[in-house]
């Protein structure tokens, strides 16, 4: 979230092992024992090493908080704060491994490190704890309102900077680091609230149908043996190719439902596992080979929505992002809503992922109809056309600076060049969704 | 280009927004605002050309995300026994639903148990305990069920309700060494009294709706949450909608005898109202008779005829006249809906009949007319003060003497100190109020014509 820049900026830096990036103010070396804990701190050069260590060996263990450099899986060494640290089960006193959150990156990058990953020379010594806590906390909250300000144009409103930091706080420290599904381990992005019987374990294996998850490969390997299902256990509404999307109705399927649910905050910073699932229908999309059909993604949608809610969380799995999937999701999302004769908007908040697929959607939705249109067209008309809410029309065409004021009313700016522009910024769709193969009809109580 | 002088009117959706094609038509329609357009147009391409820059930016993988791996032992895991059918897949019922699955997998500490108890004797496979934990589960839920101690919320401990013999005898037909059975019996009751809840976590209760506990999930929905539509709320057919409507039902029958109790106690008022009023009038009418009485005796030269004759008389002999006598019978068809509605109005029947019993001949001039409505404005007039000004009231006796006219006019002061004389019906004997009524009295033709 919001680390995007930050992010190129760092990567751009060819240098190999230790040197961390050099940073513009130019300070030279480690000696600056009142470094100012500023963010981009990256002040520390190669010296000479062994004696470095034995001179922060006085700072070991790390306190919480600590800013150091760490070596990431790119090989190269990037700043990060110590969110949490435990010891070591076999270890010395001063054995512990850390919990790092990379400050360039989003937290679904925080992890796990040994210490040997540290460049202890880049420690920043804490002069005062107190005041250096104050100044990280009125940091972090000023750059978590830049964060919502600018990734989150809308929808992080709603959490504003204090339940922000709350939540962060709960959910610092991802529980598990890397789960097993089907064909993949995959390491995870974020805290997930488990059952307390899982939280002496950092892996979980799935099953890749049922979403049972275990703590030990045997028993997934027993469970294998006397799983009967080979597909989500719900209505398949959707078949193509080899896709196919099935509906699992959370009152039916509830132990499902909350496998799902438990799986997919593992990968969504702001899903909230607060409420039961039956008042839910998850839409499970699946590939399908000779194994079974496995999922790649879903999104979830609450049977009665006050706020015109056509979706509620949506989740691409990690190996198969970057596919086209979730944008095929969120087509399947409205395909359902035009069915439904209603128009719909997805929950907020959305994540920097979430929104990027959405922005792009509605651009290629709404540009494409711009274009072949003729005539004058109102915004209710394009919502009433795309089952897009009114004001998802209005920010996308905003945002793209199409909508203008002019002698005194507005009008829709439709150069094609222009629009062939944002199109082609938006990417293409990907996947389509074919309507004539989704047969379903809308959800109705049975009572 | 998004920042002009001024603030747009805000965008209504329903209204068409014509859609223009070309930047250059921007142009064309204000040429005369040539260098703020093409500032706009400017910044507008300056824009335009960054947006696909910050967009690409952003579409660009530059998100780092974790990574994944392929897991080697996945092709031996999961068989290759799927065949699609051809017709879309229909769920089946849910599991526990199905019932031969056993839907408890052995944790960490069940394999621990196991592999320590297998070691003396190699008896005890783990599918088999698998079925027996997931049987004893499903029996202790079952008798707790039956004893109805469900716990309705997660929070306070559930107990383990299946006796040992009873599950000795539930699963019989496992045929399982009494011994073997003992030792998991007593495994997994020493387990569920740490957890202190079903292991099988479809039969864990949800946390409680209150409980804000972050790291209890799946949490009931509050009724109040779904409900919020009067139709929705009319389909809940609970015992608790049932009460509600048992306590609507209470309200609206006391509030429908409040409103009854308030209906009599405003008529009763009503009542005391009415009975003050002809109080009143009767009091008032009282001490006019002995005025009059003394009028009378005062002023000896003034015969005093009945009032019937008198009028009756008075109209015979202006029937007489030719010119009136056809207005007459439109007169009195005319007069019958004017006394229908007197009759409605508060009391009229006393007036009436105090009109009837009036002595008639006292004319404008008398001083206190007894059907003087109690008009807060209006005072008689003062005979003595309007000949002084000269104010000779229509109607009063003419130099040729005709005593009819004597009837129709009654004067007093009305409000704002205007001389009032109304004109008076010579049949009802009650005054004409103006607006009332298209009736032109015929007498005041007949004057007119003269």
């Amino acid at each position: 979230m919001g680390s995007i820049d930050t992010s190129t900026r760092v990567e751009s830096g060819p240098d190999p092992i230790p040197t961390p990036n050099v940073t513009a103010n130019g300070l030279s070396a480690g000696e600056d024992s009142v470094h100012p804990p500023a963010v981009d701190s990256t002040g520390a050069s190669a010296e000479n090493e062994s004696l470095r260590k034995r001179k922060c060996s006085g700072v070991l263990p790390l306190e919480v908080g600590t800013r150091v450099m760490c070596r990431w899986r790119d090989g190269k060494y990037h700043p990060v704060k110590v969110i949490e640290r435990r010891k070591l089960p076999c270890g010395g006193v001063n054995d512990y491994e850390y919990y790092v959150h990379y400050t360039e990156f989003n937290r679904r990058l925080d992890e796990w490190v040994k210490l040997e990953q540290l460049d202890l020379n880049s420690v920043e010594t804490v002069v005062d704890e107190k005041v250096e806590d104050k100044v990280t906390s009125l940091k972090m909250t000023r750059h978590q309102k830049r964060k919502i300000d600018e990734t989150h144009v809308e929808g992080h409103e709603e959490l504003d900077a204090a339940s922000l930091r709350e939540h962060e706080e709960f959910t610092k420290v991802k529980n598990i680091a890397t789960i097993e599904l089907g064909r993949y381990e995959i390491e995870t992005w974020y805290f997930s609230p488990f059952p307390p019987e899982y939280n002496d374990c950092s892996k979980l294996f799935f099953c890749e149908f049922c979403l049972n998850f275990m703590k030990r490969k045997e028993q997934l390997q027993r469970h294998m043996r006397k799983c009967d299902l080979k597909h989500p256990p719900g209505d398949e509404i959707y078949r193509s190719g080899t896709l196919s999307m099935f509906e699992v109705d959370g009152k039916k399927n509830k132990v499902y439902g909350q496998n799902l649910c438990y799986l997919a905050k593992l990968f969504l910073d702001h899903k909230t596992l607060y409420y039961d699932v039956d008042l839910f229908l998850f839409y499970v999309l699946c590939e399908c080979d000779d194994r079974g059909c496995h999922m790649v993604g879903y999104f979830s949608k609450e049977k009665h929505s006050e706020e015109s809610y056509n979706l509620a969380c949506i989740l691409t799995l990690p190996p198969y992002q970057r596919k086209g999937y979730g944008k095929f999701l969120i087509a399947f999302s409205y395909e359902l809503s035009k069915k439904e004769g209603k128009v719909g908007t997805p929950e907020r908040p959305l994540s920097d992922l979430g929104m990027l697929s959405y922005r792009g959607y509605w651009t290629r939705v709404l540009l494409d109809i711009l274009k072949k249109h003729k005539g004058n067209i109102s915004i209710k008309e394009l919502s009433d056309m795309t089952a897009i809410k009114a004001e998802d029309i209005l920010s996308t065409l905003q945002g793209l600076e199409l909508i203008q004021y002019r002698k005194g009313q507005h009008v829709i700016c439709a150069d094609p060049k222009v629009l062939d522009r944002h199109l082609k910024a938006a990417g293409r769709g990907g996947l389509e969704v074919d309507v004539s193969k989704l047969i379903w009809t809308p959800y109705k109580e049975q009572n | 280009m998004s920042r002009l002088s001024f603030r747009p009117r805000p965008l209504d959706i329903h209204k068409k927004l014509p859609i223009l094609k070309s930047i250059k038509d921007f142009e064309d329609d204000d040429s005369q605002t040539n260098t703020r357009n093409l500032i706009l147009r400017l910044a507008a391409e300056a824009t335009e050309n960054e947006v696909p820059q910050t967009s690409s930016k952003k579409l660009a993988p530059e998100i780092p995300t974790p990574e994944y791996v392929v897991v080697d032992t996945y092709e031996r895991d999961y068989s290759r026994t799927f065949a699609q059918p051809t017709s879309y897949i229909h769920a089946r019922g849910a599991r526990a639903e199905i019932g031969e699955f056993v839907e408890y997998d052995l944790d960490n500490e069940d394999e621990d148990w196991l592999q320590e108890f297998n070691k003396e004797r190699k008896v005890l496979a783990a599918e088999k305990l698998e079925t027996i934990l997931y049987k004893l589960e499903v029996l202790d839920h079952k008798a707790r069920e039956r004893a109805g101690v469900i716990a309705n919320t997660l929070g306070s401990p559930v107990p383990v309700l299946l006796s040992f013999d009873a599950a000795v005898e539930a699963l019989q037909s496992l045929s399982i060494k009494y011994g073997v059975f003992q030792s998991i019996y007593n495994y997994w009751k020493d387990k569920r009294e740490r957890w202190q809840k079903p292991a099988l976590r479809r039969l864990q209760p949800p946390p409680p709706v209150n409980d804000t506990n972050p790291y209890n999930v799946f949490r009931p929905r509050e009724k109040a949450h779904r409900l919020h539509t009067r139709r929705m709320q009319r389909r809940e057919n609970n015992a608790q909608s049932f009460e509600k409507l048992r306590q609507v039902r209470r309200n609206l029958d006391q509030a429908k005898i409040i409103l009854e109790a308030l209906i009599k106690r405003e008529e009763k008022k009503r009542e005391v109202i009415e009975s003050e009023i002809s109080l009143q009038r009767l009091q008032m009418k009282h001490k006019n008779e002995t005025e009059l009485f003394e009028d009378t005796l005062a002023l000896p030269e003034f015969p005093s005829f009945p009032s019937k004759v008198g009028s009756s008389e008075d109209e015979f002999v202006d029937s007489d006249d030719p010119s009136i006598s056809r207005p007459h019978g439109r007169h009195i068809t005319q007069n019958i809906p004017f006394r229908d509605t007197k009759v409605v109005t508060a009391s009229p029947r006393i007036m009436r009949r105090d009109f009837k019993r009036r002595h008639v001949p006292h004319g404008w001039l008398h001083k206190l007319d007894p059907n003087e409505p109690p008009l807060l404005f209006t005072k008689p007039l003062d005979p003595a003060k309007l000949s002084a000004a000269g104010i000779i009231p229509p109607g009063s006796p003419t130099p040729n003497g005709l005593p009819a006219r004597t009837f129709s006019f009654r004067g007093r002061m009305g409000r704002g100190g205007r001389i009032v004389f109304d004109r008076w019906n010579p049949l009802s004997h009650t005054p004409i109020e103006c607006g009332d009524t298209l009736y032109v009295p015929p007498k005041a033709r007949h004057s007119a014509h003269q």
